[in-house]
């Protein structure tokens, strides 16, 4: 019962959330699709990318599962998210060891 | 978003040794936070893992890609969820909290709102899974530029969120590798 509540609580929280990005989206123009966004001819970067796409220039891959070979994204993303997390866990360390030592030569 | 009250309790996944008479029974209570406990950091890691590859569109393709975006969403739910309690009690507190819960609650409110708007926009722009599902809807550069700019956001505040809670990370790990499923009772 509690959960179902706590789900509840959550999910409106999210829809408030989508909500806001829907009304931002509005606002801009571009969340149908049809706004002002997509009715001004699409930036240089895009177009080219198209250009690189319909010459074969960019390969799409297909959407046939896990590309085991390719593994240098998931490398990639590891590398960005424990780089980041080694930050984070370092200068939580430093400070925790400054605390200690503040705390120690009070003692 | 992790329950602090859960915290004080990480031993407790060593409460399987209460045969012995030096430690104290195990008592039903006890078995709850231990098993709430587990699934917690279950849960969390499956969403670590869940996101990174899902973060890796050139290793998973796009329709693995969508459909993990897709479950990510609903664990990302049942977490929150999970964790709702710590939600209400610091946003409560908020004033009255030193600057280092201040900073989590700031982190967790930033994540929450991108990784909801990237999986949101994620839907909306989805070339393959909602058209599975006999769902089409127009084309946006909004939502597809929302996408790219909240993925990133989010690569950067998941291992920032994991991280500010890598002693509880640690303890509950710690506890997993001197865990014995024999002595559980």
């Amino acid at each position: 019962m509690k959960f179902g509540r706590q789900l509840a609580a959550v999910v409106l929280a999210v829809a408030v959330i989508v909500g806001l990005g829907m009304l931002w989206a509005h606002a801009s123009g571009g969340g149908t699709g049809a706004g002002r966004a997509l009715r001004q001819a699409p930036p240089g970067e895009v177009v080219q990318r198209l250009r690189q796409i319909k010459t074969g220039a960019i390969r799409i891959r297909p959407d046939d599962g896990l590309h085991l070979a390719d593994t240098g994204d998931l490398i990639r993303t590891c590398m960005i998210e424990a780089a980041l997390a080694a930050v984070v866990v370092m200068v939580s360390a430093v400070r925790r060891w400054h605390r200690r030592t503040r705390r120690a030569a009070r003692t | 978003m992790r329950g602090t009250a859960v915290l004080p309790h990480c031993w407790l996944m060593n409460a399987g040794r209460a045969t012995s008479l030096a430690d104290p029974p195990v008592t039903a209570s006890r078995r709850r936070i231990l098993a709430r406990t587990r699934l917690d950091f279950w849960l969390d890691a499956l969403l670590l893992v869940a996101f990174t590859l899902a973060y890796s569109l050139g290793f998973t393709g796009i329709a693995i890609h969508e459909w993990l975006g897709i479950g990510l969403g609903a664990i990302l739910l049942v977490h929150l969820t999970l964790h709702w309690d710590w939600v209400i009690r610091i946003t409560g507190k908020l004033l009255r909290r030193d600057g280092r819960e201040r900073f989590i609650w700031l982190v967790n409110l930033l994540l929450l709102m991108s990784m909801t708007l990237c999986i949101a926009s994620g839907i909306l722009i989805s070339e393959v899974a909602l058209p599975q599902l006999g769902i089409s809807l127009p084309a946006s550069f909004f939502w597809r530029q929302m996408h790219d700019t909240t993925a990133t956001l989010t690569l950067i505040l998941v291992p920032i969120h994991a991280a500010l809670r890598w002693r509880w990370i640690v303890g509950v790990a710690r506890r997993f590798a001197t865990w014995r499923p024999g002595r559980s009772r």
